[in-house]
This record gives structure tokens, C-alpha cells and sequence, in this order.
């Protein structure tokens, strides 16, 4: 066994040992994945979830044919993309103040009130929501209070603000935690050779910190999309129906109509531009640690 | 006076746009959470807020729920054999393309990410569909949602193990090989103590993505017996409950605890990071 | 019978590991395990209680508190008299698992659900026993009124009238009818449901029947809904509940037991109704390709809850009016004027969902582009 393990060398045995992995998502992944793509290869059809093997794209041309689908895939790839920006706009500060804090206890403490918050159920955050945001919620009441708005409620949910208001809140912990370890393993050396250079606090901001927590930045930002462009029960809770996204068409194809085929060929649609979105990724992150070294 | 303390003189590096901002996030992360705790302290007899005067009664029938309790039970379990899973299963991805050379590699990376950038719920109706069509006799059992959970938790493993390694080098496993060290106590004493903050990030992501897993459970779901989100929001189609609420704080609870573990075992602040490349 | 559901599954399990049948797997259930059930068609169940011999049977219904009286009320003791196991299933939605298994291999036994997804899946094939079979074998069903069967699949067991929620204390003056919701004082103040709730059915073809010629005045429901924006769409009864009470909504669509239920909770809401009576129902299947003993089980659960002693207990619990006759009406709904008598059922109107499903497709995507405005 030893010598066996000597002769197929590092990467042959950590592909032994990544076996059972790999193995698990061919089995689960890629095979109930393929079964859905040749889905939506076959011709629409109401109540029928087998494979035909037809080969024809039916399913396709209704998607690209009409404003109702594709628009809809700009809506959720937009959707993400700015639910990414304002996370990164909140949480990098969040993060970094988080990695500069340096009492232990100070840390766990808004460690722990950043992961709660992640934890809050979107059945119940709903109703959290609703008493925070609605037409006679406590912000509404206090504009009104404050004699800043008329009886007009400002609309706060039920459309794309209470939306992005919810991803922003559930993906909000992902990006501060993609980006403590990285802010905290910046060498501080560099930011004081920076500040006894004579450089301002903001330019050692944004001269040093910012472009050494890219790495991190863009993990954040690429699990901050996925987890927004996927999203359904969001939209579905919080969008009041006016934001139909991706998730929702393939939800209301299968679920409520039954075409399995249709669904299918909009989930193909929305791993081809996850796919796209995640070579980019790959791309940025290349160029970004490779302008590090 | 602040130089003399060091971790003083960092934190007031902190500019004040970034401290404004930074509360901000916390505010509108928390504002919600309060809301639910309130809500769920409420004397009351229905969902109201402000609440009507505070009490543990709604805690209490929380505890009394043949609904909630046990569905809560069962999330924790859940999540704990997720994580257990999907920490050892990713970690060896992640170990394995940091080691192994060979084209579409990249490729590889960007495809164990893959279950996150698909909803949830088409996961589900293809496992579920996978489920039916093989006989592997998984449908509507506990293994069967595991492997859902596992699917879109691993990822993050992946991506935080992958975080630690990088600029990892290899080369000092093989020095400690070739003094004659083997593979397992190479692994043991060089490998280990370098992802460890990864594994643990990973741990915890996959432990708070199960628990709260609403959009995969859905459809894999054993009958009997329900992960909370899905018992939460079968039950809150009907009506809205403060029990629901006091569940809701009980989850809450939970993060804390396990986190303050967490806190215990590594420094918190080490141990958060992701890299998908 | 479980030996006859066991041998696919081994079969499956070792084709899949030779890897050499993948494509049988991927080609689904119906082609590869095409299980001959059609013995099973003509199960009768003499209407007596048996032993099953710790089978299970799984049944699709409600979840949270409804699943908690349902265990208390009628599971719990069907477990014990039949020496069974109930598998209950409450994570809705249950429609794309039928679908996924198919007729022949139905995911559940026996259902308790909204008559639109039952008549949309006999559309679809032939997944349950028709109410002519049904009555044959359900001991209680003369003691039922007509309309519990008048649905062509499944058996209607308690129902409940569609009406619209106002707020009594916040609309000034009393809305009068139907119409009453297009108010131009209720924009933003209304809502509906999202496409897949049966309440929105029924409100899109009562709109098209008000404003149009019929309820299949396509055109007509198109308008209305149209017309009704600015509105709040809610997605299950819960929500619209919670709306209404903290008043974001004033007048909202609801069916009348919910309404009840706000009433006597204290919350200032009254039901609107008009003359037409479209009502909501909880109707429940059995799966016609269950093997024969999950079958029989699942006739004499559908029997318990048609029994009216079971029936006073929904009513009283979730105001839902009962169809046997013999079952008496609690006091919380006959202080709301309900009856149970003959005269009670006139005019009831049991929506069209034939057409309505026919036309599905355009309406689910015409409505998603006026919701989103």
C-alpha cells in the first residue's frame, strides 16, 4: 500500500483522497445536471418529466422570443450585479473596521451580530420587513412624523428596493467574511511605510488596502452575485411580484405549469451566464494576484 | 496616550466615512433581527408590533410545538452531518486542485462553484427527478436531502480551504517527505495547521447555509420531517405566529453559541476567506 | 407489494453503477420501471376498519398548525385503528412531484388539496380515481350534499366562500360590491395573489365574469387586473392576513374562513361577498395507481374526514363550512350567518378550472407583465 502511495506521487494520491468527492458530485451534480439540460433539448410538453432524446430547440427560441424571458435574464444578471456593488460598498467598511479591531472580545462580538444576522429566516424576515419598510412601517411613520414626506408612503417593499434590501441583507455577511482574513492578512507594515512616507489615511486607503484586498473583493463580489442571481425565495417574498426573475420563470414553468421542458432550458440559460460571470471571475482574479506578486 | 496602545492606535486608522458606512451595514443587518426578537418576546396574543408588553410565552409554546420544536431538532441535525460531509469532502477537492496539474483545470474550479449559481429550487426538482429515475431510493429521504445540503455547502469549502492554500507552498511538504516524514504525518504537521482557519471558515458556512436552507430543502424534503425553513413557511402560509418568531430567535441563538465555540477554538478573525480561483 | 418497489430499485442501483445505463436513467421513471398496476384498478374497500400490517401510506396536506390538528384529530387514531403509518407531506408545492413520478408511480397515495392542481394533473393523465369510483367506495359519501363530488376527480370535504377583506375601521364609506375593489381610494391598498394561488383564479374569472361577458372573457379579467395596479401581490393567505392587519392593505382577496378567523381574533375586518358564490375547497384525491393496500388505506382516511363529527371539528378550528349534512355548524359560524342546509348551497359556483388551466399558459404570462407594471 506505502509503495503504491509512492508511485502514484502527490497529486495521484490527493486525487485518491479527493475521489470520494469528485465521485459525489458526478453522481449528484453532473448527472441530475446533463438530465436537465437534454430536458429542455426535448419538445414542450405539459406533465411530462422524462427524457425524450429530441433534440430541438423549441424551448430555446420561446426563451429569446419572448421580452417576458429574456428580459428577464437581464433583470436578474442586473439584479445581481448591483446587489454585489452595494454589499461591497457596506461591507468592505464593515470588514474593515472588523479587521482592525484588535480586542479579541470587541471582534467575536461583531463577528457573531454579522453572522446572526445571516441566520434570520425569510419567512420571519418577511414580517420584519414589513414592520420596518411597509406603507405604515416605522421608517414611513417617521418620515411622515418628521414632516418629510406627505400621507404618500414612500414604497420601500414590494418592489425592486425591498428586493435589493433583502439580498443586501442576506449577502451582506458573505462579503465581509470573504474580505476580514484577507484585510487582516495585509501586512500592517506596508500601510505604516505608507503613512511615515507621508501619505494621507485615505491615500494609504486606497493606494495600498483596497488594491491588496482584491483577491478577497472579488471572491466576495462573485458570491455575492451567485448567491442574488439564484435567489428565488427573495424575489418571491419581497418583490411583490414585480420583479420576476430567472428563478421565479423556472419556479412558475415547473411548479405551477408543469412544463419541465421550458424550465429546463431556463435553467440552461442561467448556467450558461453563471458560467460566463465565473471565468470572468477567474480572469480578474488572475490579473489581480498576478499584479500582487 | 493612544500610542502607547497599540490596538487603540489601529482602530482610530479607521477613517470616519468607512465607520459611518460600516454602521450602517450593522443597522440595516440587525434591524430586522431585533424586530423578529421582539416580536417573538411578545405578551401578546398575535404577531403585533410594536409588541405588547414582553414575555416568554411564546418561547414557551415554542418548546411546546409539536411543530417548531422538533423541526428545529431536525435542522440542527441536518446541518451537523452537512457540515461534517461537506467539510471532509471539500477539503479534499480543494487539496486536490491545489496539487494536481492539468489542463481545464480553471474550468474545474469555476464548476465546483456552479451550485451556488444555480437556484436552489432547480437543484432540488433535479435531484429530485435524479432521484426518482435512478432507484437509488433516495426520494423524500434524509440521505437524499443531505446530499442537496452538501451540494450547495461544499463550495464553500472549497472556496475557503482553496483561500488558505494559497501561497501555501508545496515544496515544504516535499522537504518534510523527503527528511522521511510520511504522507499522513507530512499532512498532520505542515499541511493541516495552514488550512485549518480555512476548514473552520468552511465549517461554519456550511453549518449556517444548511441550517437556514430554504430554496433545495423544498423539494427533498422527507415527509414528517421538516427542516425549519420549510416548517416555518408551511406554517406561516397559514398564519403568521409569534411562535414562529420565537423559533426565529432560537436560530438566532444558535449562531451565537456556535460561533462563540468557534471563538474558543481559532481566532474568529483568521478565519474568515474565500478564493474561487 | 413492497417486494414488487423494491426489485426496480436494485435493478437501478447496479445499472447505475456499471455506468453502462446512464442513458436509461436519464430517460426517467415512467420508461425504465414501468410497473404493471392495472390489478390495482379495481380495489374495493368494504368500509371496514382492517390491519394493514404497519404499511405507510403518504399522503400530500397542509402544514404548521393545520398538519398539528390533522395528526390530533383524525391521523393519529386512523394510525392505531389500521395498524398503519401516515408519511405526511407538507411541503407544498406537491403539482411537479406528481409530475416527476407520473401517474403509474404516484408520489403520494391520498392528497388534501385545492381543486385547480387536482384537475390540472388529470389533464395531464390519469393519476386519480374519478368521483363515481370514489363514492362507491366511501361509506359516509350518501350523507354528503352533490357538490362534494361535483368536481369530476376527488371529493370536496369542506369548503369555504370567496369574499373580499376590508377594513372596517380605515374604509369609510362601506365598500358595496364586487367592484368596489377598483376603487380609485384603494390603490395601493388592494391586493391579490401571485398567479399560482387558487384565490387568484377565482378572482381573475369572477373579474372577467363582472366586467366581461363570462368568466372566460379573457380579455375582460386582463382589463380588471390591469385596472386594479397600482396593487400589493401576496403570495399564500398568511401574508395577506398580516397585510390587513397592520393595515397596509384595506381591502384584499381572501375566502371567507380567514376573514371569520380575523374577526374573532379582535382585528376590525368584515367579509364582502356578492351573489355570485365562487368557493374555494379542500378536496382530496386518491392516487388511482397506489398498490392495493395503500389504496384501501388511503379510501378510509378520505372516509374519516367525512364524517361529520371530524367536520365540526374543522369548522369550529378553521371555519370551514362542511359538506356532509349531518354535521352541525359551530357558534363561531353560525353567529356569521352560515347554514347548513340545502338553501345554503344555492348559487354556490364551483369556478370553471377546466377553462381556466386550458388558458393557463397566456394568462400566467400576460398577468406576470401587468403585475411588474
Amino acid at each position: 500500500m506505502s509503495a503504491f502511495l509512492q508511485t502514484i506521487g502527490k497529486p495521484g494520491r490527493s486525487a485518491l483522497l479527493a475521489a470520494p468527492g469528485l465521485l459525489f458530485f458526478f453522481i449528484f451534480f453532473v448527472v441530475p445536471l446533463v438530465s436537465l439540460f437534454l430536458l429542455s433539448l426535448d419538445k414542450p410538453s405539459i406533465g411530462n418529466a422524462s427524457v425524450q432524446w429530441m433534440f430541438e430547440t423549441r424551448n430555446f427560441e420561446r426563451f429569446f422570443g419572448r421580452a417576458l424571458y429574456y428580459e428577464a435574464a437581464f433583470r436578474s444578471a442586473g439584479l445581481a450585479a448591483l446587489v454585489s456593488a452595494i454589499t461591497l460598498l457596506l461591507g468592505y467598511p464593515l470588514a474593515f473596521l472588523i479587521a482592525k479591531t484588535t480586542d479579541p472580545r470587541r471582534n467575536t462580538t461583531l463577528m457573531i451580530l454579522v453572522l446572526c444576522a445571516m441566520q434570520l429566516d425569510m419567512v420571519i424576515r418577511l414580517f420584519g420587513l414589513m414592520v420596518l419598510m411597509g406603507d405604515v412601517g416605522v421608517i414611513n411613520e417617521f418620515l411622515r412624523w418628521a414632516g418629510l414626506i406627505g400621507e404618500q408612503p414612500l414604497a420601500l417593499m414590494y418592489n425592486f428596493t425591498g428586493v435589493v434590501v433583502g439580498l443586501v441583507q442576506f449577502s451582506l455577511p458573505f462579503m465581509v467574511l470573504s474580505l476580514v482574513g484577507v484585510i487582516q492578512g495585509i501586512n500592517p507594515s506596508l500601510e505604516e511605510a505608507a503613512r511615515s512616507l507621508g501619505a494621507r489615511r485615505w491615500q494609504t486607503f486606497w493606494k495600498i488596502t483596497v488594491p491588496m484586498s482584491m483577491p478577497g473583493i472579488l471572491a466576495g463580489l462573485l458570491l455575492v452575485f451567485a448567491i442574488s442571481f439564484s435567489s428565488y425565495v427573495v424575489p418571491t417574498l419581497l418583490g411583490g411580484w414585480k420583479v420576476v426573475v430567472l428563478p421565479i420563470h423556472i419556479f412558475q414553468q415547473v411548479a405551477e405549469l408543469g412544463k419541465w421542458q421550458f424550465g429546463a432550458a431556463i435553467a440552461v440559460v442561467m448556467f450558461v451566464i453563471s458560467f460566463v460571470v465565473m471565468l470572468i471571475y477567474q480572469r480578474a482574479a488572475a490579473r489581480a494576484s498576478g499584479g500582487r506578486i | 496616550m493612544a500610542r502607547s496602545n497599540k490596538s487603540m492606535r489601529r482602530e482610530a486608522a479607521v477613517p470616519f466615512i468607512l465607520k459611518f458606512l460600516a454602521t450602517l451595514a450593522l443597522i440595516m443587518l440587525l434591524a430586522p433581527v431585533v424586530v423578529v426578537i421582539l416580536a417573538g418576546l411578545n405578551a401578546g396574543d398575535h404577531l403585533t408590533f410594536p409588541p405588547k408588553g414582553l414575555s416568554l410565552r411564546w418561547v414557551i409554546a415554542f418548546f411546546q410545538s409539536d411543530a417548531f420544536l422538533p423541526a428545529y431538532l431536525f435542522s440542527l441535525v441536518l446541518a451537523v452531518i452537512t457540515m461534517i460531509l461537506s467539510t471532509i469532502l471539500g477539503t479534499t477537492i480543494a487539496l486536490f486542485l491545489a496539487r494536481a496539474e492539468f489542463r481545464g483545470k480553471q474550468m474545474m474550479r469555476a464548476f465546483f462553484m456552479a451550485p451556488l449559481m444555480l437556484p436552489g429550487i432547480v437543484l432540488g426538482l433535479a435531484l429530485y427527478l435524479f432521484y426518482l429515475s435512478s432507484g437509488l431510493g433516495l426520494v423524500r429521504t434524509m440521505p437524499g436531502l443531505v446530499i442537496g445540503h452538501v451540494l450547495v455547502t461544499c463550495p464553500y469549502v472549497v472556496g475557503t480551504v482553496n483561500a488558505a492554500l494559497v501561497g501555501f507552498d508545496i515544496s515544504l511538504e516535499e522537504a518534510a517527505r523527503s527528511l522521511g516524514a510520511k504522507p499522513f504525518k507530512t499532512f498532520r504537521s505542515i499541511t493541516l495547521p495552514v488550512i485549518s482557519p480555512g476548514i473552520v471558515a468552511g465549517s461554519v458556512f456550511s453549518f449556517i447555509v444548511s441550517f437556514g436552507q430554504f430554496d433545495v430543502s423544498l423539494f427533498l424534503t422527507p415527509p414528517d420531517s421538516n427542516p425549519l425553513p420549510i416548517a416555518l413557511y408551511s406554517s406561516l402560509r397559514y398564519t403568521f405566529e409569534p411562535t414562529a418568531a420565537a423559533a426565529g430567535i432560537f436560530a438566532i441563538f444558535l449562531v451565537v453559541v456556535s460561533m462563540l465555540i468557534t471563538a474558543k477554538l481559532t481566532n474568529l478573525r483568521k478565519l474568515a476567506n474565500v478564493n474561487f480561483s | 407489494m413492497t417486494k414488487e418497489r423494491n426489485k426496480p430499485v436494485g435493478l437501478g442501483r447496479r445499472s447505475l453503477l456499471k455506468g453502462g445505463a446512464a442513458a436509461a436513467v436519464l430517460a426517467g421513471p415512467v420508461s425504465l420501471f414501468n410497473i404493471n398496476h392495472v390489478w390495482s384498478k379495481d380495489v374495493m374497500w368494504d368500509g371496514q376498519p382492517f390491519d394493514a400490517g404497519g404499511a405507510t401510506i403518504r399522503i400530500n396536506e397542509w402544514g404548521g398548525f393545520w398538519q398539528e390538528f390533522m395528526q390530533k384529530t383524525a391521523i393519529d387514531e386512523f394510525e392505531k385503528t389500521y395498524n398503519c403509518k401516515v408519511a405526511y407531506d407538507s411541503s407544498f408545492p406537491w403539482f411537479p412531484k406528481y409530475v416527476a413520478g407520473g401517474p403509474k408511480s404516484p408520489a403520494f397515495h391520498m392528497g388534501n388539496w385545492n381543486l385547480n392542481e387536482i384537475i390540472k394533473l388529470g389533464k395531464v393523465g390519469d393519476f386519480f380515481l374519478s368521483t363515481d369510483e370514489l363514492k362507491e367506495n366511501l361509506p359516509n359519501a350518501p350523507d354528503c350534499w352533490d357538490f362534494a363530488f361535483g368536481s369530476g376527480l376527488g371529493v370536496t370535504w369542506g369548503f369555504g366562500q370567496y369574499a373580499h377583506v376590508w377594513r372596517t375601521d380605515l374604509v369609510d364609506p362601506a365598500p358595496v360590491g364586487f367592484k368596489s375593489f377598483w376603487e380609485e381610494r384603494f390603490d395601493n391598498k388592494r391586493a391579490t395573489y401571485i398567479t399560482s394561488n387558487g384565490l387568484f383564479m377565482t378572482f381573475f374569472m369572477t373579474a372577467a365574469a363582472e366586467f366581461g361577458s363570462g368568466p372566460d372573457d379573457l380579455k375582460a379579467g386582463f382589463e380588471a387586473m390591469r385596472a386594479a395596479m397600482p396593487m400589493k401581490i401576496s403570495d399564500f393567505t398568511g401574508n395577506m392576513q398580516t397585510l390587513v392587519e397592520r393595515g397596509e392593505v384595506q381591502m384584499g382577496v381572501q375566502w371567507e374562513g380567514e376573514i371569520f378567523l380575523q374577526m374573532d381574533k379582535g382585528i376590525s375586518v368584515a367579509p364582502l361577498t356578492w351573489e355570485k358564490k365562487p368557493i374555494l375547497t379542500q378536496t382530496h384525491t386518491v392516487s388511482r395507481y397506489s398498490d392495493p393496500m395503500e389504496k384501501k388505506l388511503a379510501l378510509a382516511l378520505v372516509n374519516t374526514k367525512l364524517d361529520p363529527v371530524f367536520q365540526n371539528k374543522a369548522a369550529e378550528t378553521f371555519y370551514l363550512r362542511p359538506s356532509n349534512k349531518n354535521a352541525k355548524l359551530p357558534e363561531r359560524l353560525t353567529s356569521k350567518g352560515v347554514t347548513n342546509t340545502a338553501d345554503a348551497l344555492d348559487g354556490l359556483w364551483i369556478p370553471d378550472w377546466n377553462w381556466y388551466l386550458d388558458n393557463e399558459d397566456e394568462i400566467v404570462e400576460t398577468v406576470n407583465e401587468i403585475f411588474a407594471g
